[in-house]
């Protein structure tokens, strides 16, 4: 009692002092009550974020980490890594189904794509003088396909289709809605006809607009392609709708390699259908040899991309684990573009609440610094005082706990007045600071994209690492797909809440003892006798 | 019985410069004492000794039949002697009233109203309602003195120590003073003890002890 009452009456009768020192811890609670208000508005919205996210992801193969394995030298030896790929092959559809069936998978899509030529009626859409491209080297073309490509969750498969001729069309079976996720972003629309059904082996389909206008087709017209290997080998397909593709008029300026890249050329059917279309042409191929000896075929292969849903992080991960205890190999891997991108589309904020922990320390340092020699300086002032409260018998950890209590009095009043001067300020000042890191992160990515010859406007991650297997058409995907644009958190909710109450207390303790720690020190110093003579 | 008594008690500044050498003194209850002697005898030391603000380097103070250095020296100056300084030691923050009320909290002891007290104390030492409630800086040196005697009293003391308590009074008030402190003695049955070179203090008093200049001291009986 008789420490709160002096503390009282002493704070009261030296109020510039306290001012000053009140100013301090103010300046130190504002700051870091911005500070903590923007770290913990980053992870609550980096947690809101992954549980809002449907992570999908595929099952891949991890050639960096391939590569690694088998370096010599500090260079990857190649035969090597030949081998290696042959012992890691592409999953099948029922491998796949296996996996699907784990109780962390939410749901499991997936979407096969082949190429085909134009029959004699038909000519592939193409903005260059010669429509023609058949019989182009190179791997399975499909750039635009509105397949379930995730940039890291991709899996092409098909083997080896190294030689196989290609068409002018690619065509894409899907086994489900979600598996066309361009219609499901709503990239994609149809705007004539209406979709086909995926439980039906018809070839119906669906085609661009661009390529509707460009043979003057319409809902109801049936268009027929031709295997590029073998003309003789047809098939007819009836129309039953239109789409226009946004996503395909702003890719327009890269370069193709085929007409069958060309996401106008795209037509979208049924998995039943396109694996109707493979076991036809599987059934009707002829075999042969190629210069190189090896063994060729005139049949359409598919190449399949697989897609699984996660529910959340936690399926997603737990995923993974199953996968590697399956014992399916050690390069096999899952990964999720939607997560890389989500992970991505963090970063400014990352920066920030980086930035919010580095300015919450040095604020913290030199807060306590200054409130310390504020502290010893007020203490020396004050020595009188110690020696005739002790001279009087009040002993000095008395005297100390009250000079204690006087600090902490103050701290908690100012530190309540800073909290609720930095809840005022939090929001604005976190977003204003997010705004600032966004235009950072964009102009680097930006700056990046210019020196490598590319239009802006793209995500500065591109969407993360494609990883593709199965040919060289893959990597072309890779190359020339369209990048996935990272789309910045540029808003966070820097609110106070009670933990942050709780860390700014904390933070009001630390101080209080730390820079009352020199006033205690001095206090249990100080003898009263020689204070009072020395005044004397 | 003595309250306080002093045996063989010695003290050297810095373990060289000895200021008093082998004092045996005893102070009762109910008697009031003067300590007198030259500049330079050891007036101030030796209250600050009784008061136990020091330790002897020689000797030993008893207490009631206890070695003032072995008990609890806060609690001794804080329960049972009240100390009047040269220099009062108030604290300036604070006004008239608020310093006595301190030490009545500093003591422990339980003390009812005790502003009223601190009031009371102060105008029996002549200081009005207005001149307590003023900072003490804002008083003249008499009106501090004032205050340091009410202080020195509010705890209800075994044993008044007084260095020069009327030095700043002028003579009506010195007598004023002098009564307050036989008044505790005779009818209080306190133990007081006035270190003064003041003729008329050492006249006021039960019985003097006389400080000889560095090592020589008497004690002389009024009579």
């Amino acid at each position: 009692m008789l420490v709160i009452i002096n503390a009282l009456k002493s704070i009261s009768r030296s109020m510039g002092r306290n001012i000053l020192i009140g100013i301090i811890v103010l300046a130190i609670a504002a700051a870091s009550c911005v500070a903590l208000a923007i770290r913990n508005a980053a992870k609550e919205a980096e947690a809101a974020g992954i549980d809002q996210i449907n992570i999908t992801g595929a099952i891949t193969v991890d050639r960096q980490k391939m590569m690694e394995g088998i370096q010599t030298n500090g260079r990857p030896d190649m035969d090597a890594m030949r081998k290696l790929m042959a012992e890691y092959p592409d999953l099948s559809l029922d491998e796949l189904l296996v996996y699907a069936e784990s109780s962390s998978v939410k749901d499991f899509y997936y979407s096969s794509s082949i190429s085909l030529d134009a029959g004699d009626s038909l000519e592939a859409y193409s903005t260059e003088s010669s429509a023609d491209s058949s019989e182009d080297s190179g791997g399975f073309p499909g750039p635009g396909s509105f397949d379930n490509r995730q940039g890291g969750g991709v899996v092409i498969q098909g083997g080896t289709i190294g030689m196989m001729a290609m068409g002018d069309f690619t065509l894409t079976g899907y086994s489900a809605e979600q598996a066309m996720t361009k219609f499901v972003s709503g990239t994609a629309t149809i705007v004539d006809g209406e979709l086909f059904s995926f439980d039906s082996e018809e070839l119906t389909c669906l085609i661009s607009s661009e390529l509707a206008a460009f043979n003057g087709l319409s809902v109801g017209d049936t268009i027929t392609l031709a295997n590029p290997n073998d003309a003789e080998e047809t098939y007819e397909f009836t129309i039953v709708g239109i789409y226009t593709d946004s996503s395909s008029s702003q890719s327009s300026d890269q370069p193709r390699f085929s007409t069958a890249m060309d996401p106008a050329n795209l037509i979208c059917l049924s998995y039943q259908a396109l694996e109707a279309i493979t076991q036809n042409s599987a059934s009707v191929a002829t075999a042969g040899t190629d210069y190189m000896g090896n063994e060729t075929s005139t049949a359409v292969r598919g190449q399949l991309a697989s897609t699984f849903v996660f529910t959340n992080l936690e399926a997603y991960e737990s995923f993974a684990i199953e996968l590697a205890a399956s014992g399916l190999g050690e390069y096999y891997t899952v990964t999720s573009a939607d997560l890389n991108n989500y992970q991505s589309s963090l970063l400014p904020l990352q920066n920030l609440s980086q930035f919010a922990t580095t300015l919450l320390v040095i604020v913290l340092a030199i807060g306590a610094v200054i409130l310390v020699v504020i502290n010893v300086f007020n203490i020396r002032e004050r020595k009188y005082e110690v020696g005739v409260l002790t001279a009087i018998g009040i002993k000095k950890p008395k005297v100390a706990l009250q000079f204690v209590a006087e600090l902490a009095c103050v701290t908690i009043v100012f530190i309540i007045l800073g909290a609720g001067l930095g809840a005022a300020l939090s929001v604005p000042v976190a977003n204003e600071l997010l705004t600032s890191q966004i235009e950072q992160v964009q102009a680097q990515a930006d700056a990046q994209n210019t020196n490598f010859g590319r239009t802006t406007g793209g995500g500065p991650m591109g969407g993360g690492p494609v990883t593709t297997i199965g040919g060289p058409g893959g990597t072309m995907m890779s190359v020339f797909g369209d990048t996935a644009e990272v789309s910045y958190l540029d808003q966070i909710n820097a609110t106070i809440n009670l933990p942050i109450i709780g860390q700014l207390i904390l933070i009001g303790i630390i101080l209080t003892i730390i820079s009352s720690l020199a006033a205690v020190i001095f206090v249990l110093r100080y003898e009263p006798l020689k204070i009072l003579a020395n005044r004397t | 019985m003595s309250i306080l008594k002093l045996e063989n008690v010695s003290y050297a500044y810095d373990g060289r410069n000895r200021v008093l050498k082998d004092l045996n003194y005893q102070f009762e209850k109910g008697k009031t004492y003067a300590i007198v002697g030259r500049s330079g005898a050891g007036k101030t030391t030796l209250l600050s000794l009784l008061s136990g603000l020091t330790s002897p380097t020689g000797g030993k103070i008893l207490f009631d039949g206890r070695d003032v250095q072995r008990i609890d020296r806060y609690q001794y100056r804080s329960r049972y002697v009240g100390v009047v300084f040269q220099q009062f030691n108030l604290l300036p923050h604070l006004n008239a009233v608020e310093n006595v009320e301190l030490s009545m909290r500093a003591s422990g002891k339980k003390i009812p109203e005790k502003r009223r007290r601190a009031t009371d104390l102060l105008d029996k030492v002549d200081l009005d309602e207005g001149l307590a409630k003023r900072r003490v800086l804002k008083l003249s040196g008499g009106e501090q003195q004032r205050v340091a005697i009410a202080r020195a009293l509010s705890f209800d003391p075994d044993i008044l120590l007084a260095d020069e308590p009327t030095g700043n009074l002028d003579l009506t008030t010195q007598e004023e003073v002098m009564d307050i402190f036989s008044r505790l003695a005779h009818e209080e049955n306190k133990c007081v003890i006035v270190v003064s070179h003041s003729p008329e203090v050492a006249a006021s008093v039960d019985e003097v002890y006389e400080l000889a200049s560095l090592r020589q001291s008497k004690k002389r009986r009024k009579g």
